[in-house]
């Protein structure tokens, strides 16, 4: 059994694979955790109140609220950000 | 001996698939900067790709080379499920298309092989995509080895280190699997600058997976996705229309149909024939299945607590989760299914589809039973809708409705053993921390009044 909220563990969606709560937390997004956080682990613990705690409340209405971009759009942001990469190399 | 299997013969699989853009209407796909026009995908896919995702004719041919490399697995069958109907004593008839049998065992080469000959012909020689835990890596892989391309796949790091028979069964089929992020790009490079020990994400793989393709100044090498995107459903669709095939062969017609819907490809596949049917009079229940999402912030609790941490502010009414908090019945509205197929999404919107939600446990609880059963172990993402039919099989029994239900099996769990180990360990399990974090979060409302509830009447 886990002792502390950055070790329990659950199977991701997205990835398909059994992670922690901290990869969620840290990893799964380049700057804010992951927008499924909410969704996945408040079954578990009181992820709203801690992530309040942490982030305070604006960041944890943002992330329950903002929805990501369609996958076209991503994609097509996707691939003007590897054409800038690719001519600034 | 009972047969549990209805099958098709080779000349009875589908010639064609279902294009579900001529029966709704669905606004153009948008880009940062508007609508995306066709040449807007070139970079990434071929052109005869980018046209099935734009048409709008109702039946598209299935050529016959990808049919030869389908005809590997498929038709796939049709298995009524006694064993699950014994165990569950209901007097539902419920069947479901054994997407199993596929080389990589999941549903995920219905479009992979598609995907890989419309590439071929287009000229390209060589395909890189991203994946998660592996599935839809593997059947890229073996598709491109049907039809002599390379393919390169940006694992992410976490499951790569996880998964490593994902990636052997990829080089088996000749895929290069790299973990994610790598040294191949700049995308990656960048990152792992920053980080070295990084274990990766499904947005830096993917990054990685289209400067690999957009980097390639022959022309030859492009981009494959294995869920979301119209084109993508299409091809899965050669799942429901075998489906009905099989079920007009026993004079069934199913009145509830199940899928777990993640992306939306399997479910979609299995769906969308049924779903011309419903939108032209039938009466179906048409469930995608989901994890439970969190509920609203409306329908959290009501209590008081302080606006900030330092608790300086004066107490508010206010929502706020707790964590014995119990799920709802059904999706908080069907807001967060941003992340699935637009087309899967309209439908739900349009009330043609009821979603549905089930908590991981019932999920485990479910593909164990129908392990037990019927004898296939499942992949953790069908175990949600293995859940729902557990359910629906059991309303079936207390209203004593002789129920066809129809679900979709869509992958083995064979590669997915180490989760079966966390939950039959209890490391799934909702947890009762009793460290210093978890006594802080619970005794916050502890001693506060309690907000009176105020109603209009």
């Amino acid at each position: 059994m886990p002792h502390r909220y950055e070790e329990v563990e659950r199977r991701c969606p997205r990835l398909g694979g059994v992670v922690s709560y901290e990869y969620c937390r840290h990893h799964a997004a380049e700057k804010e955790p992951c927008w499924k956080i909410l969704d996945c682990w408040w079954e578990s613990f009181d992820v709203v109140g801690l992530l309040t705690r942490e982030l305070g409340e604006e960041a944890v209405n943002r992330i329950a609220n903002t929805r990501p971009p369609s996958k076209a759009a991503s994609l097509v942001t996707l691939i003007q950000q590897a054409q800038k990469r690719c001519a600034e190399d | 001996m009972t047969a549990k299997q209805i099958l098709l013969t080779a000349d009875e699989m589908p010639r064609r698939w279902y294009n579900i853009l001529a029966d709704i209407k669905m606004n153009p796909p948008l880009g940062p900067d508007g609508p995306v026009p066709a040449e807007g995908w070139a970079p990434i896919f071929p052109m005869n790709l980018v046209e099935q995702e734009y048409s709008t004719e109702r039946w598209i041919d299935i050529p016959e080379p990808v049919l030869d490399v389908l005809s590997i697995w498929r038709p796939a069958p049709l298995v009524r499920a006694t064993a699950l109907e014994k165990a569950l004593d209901t007097p539902a008839r419920i069947y479901f298309k054994n997407e199993c049998v596929s080389p990589p065992g999941s549903h995920k080469p219905n479009t992979a092989v598609p995907q890989a000959y419309y590439n071929k012909i287009f000229g390209i020689e060589k395909l890189t995509t991203e994946t998660g835990a592996g599935q839809w890596g593997s059947a890229l892989s073996f598709a491109c080895s049907q039809f002599g391309l390379e393919c390169k796949i940006f694992m992410v790091r976490i499951s790569f280190d996880q998964k490593p028979y994902r990636k052997s069964m990829m080089q088996t089929w000749g895929g290069k699997c790299v973990a994610s992020p790598s040294t191949e790009t700049k995308a990656g490079r960048d990152i792992l600058e920053k980080d070295p020990d990084t274990p990766g994400s499904l947005g830096i793989a993917i990054s990685e997976a289209i400067e690999a393709a957009v980097s390639d100044t022959s022309g030859k090498t492009r981009y494959a996705l294995g869920s979301v995107l119209n084109h993508v459903m299409m091809h899965q669709t050669i799942i429901g229309l075998e489906a009905k095939k099989q079920l007009e062969k026993v004079n069934e017609y199913p009145d509830v149909i199940i899928g777990c819907a993640g992306g939306g490809s399997n479910f979609a596949g299995l769906a969308f024939p049924f779903v011309h049917d419903k939108i032209n009079g039938r009466d179906i229940a048409i469930y995608p299945v989901e994890p439970t999402a969190c509920p609203t912030m409306t329908r959290a609790p009501f209590v008081y607590d302080h606006g900030d941490t330092a608790k300086t502010t004066p107490l508010v009414p206010m929502h706020s989760l707790g964590h014995a908090f119990m799920p709802p019945p059904l999706h908080a509205g069907g807001l967060r299914y941003h992340g699935m197929a637009p087309t899967v999404s309209q439908l739900i919107d349009e009330g043609i589809l009821e979603p549905k939600s089930v908590t991981q446990l019932a999920a485990y609880k479910a593909g164990v039973l129908l392990a037990r059963s019927e004898g296939i172990i499942p992949a953790p993402e069908t175990n949600h809708a293995l859940a729902c039919v557990v359910d629906e099989a059991l309303k079936a029994k207390e209203e004593g409705k002789e129920k066809v239900i129809l679900f979709n099996w869509s992958g083995h769990g064979l590669l997915d053993l180490a989760a079966y180990d966390k939950y039959f360990s209890g490391d799934l399990e909702d947890y009762s921390l009793d460290d210093k974090t978890l006594e802080e979060s619970e005794s916050v409302f502890a001693d506060f009044p309690k907000p009176e509830r105020l109603t209009c009447r």
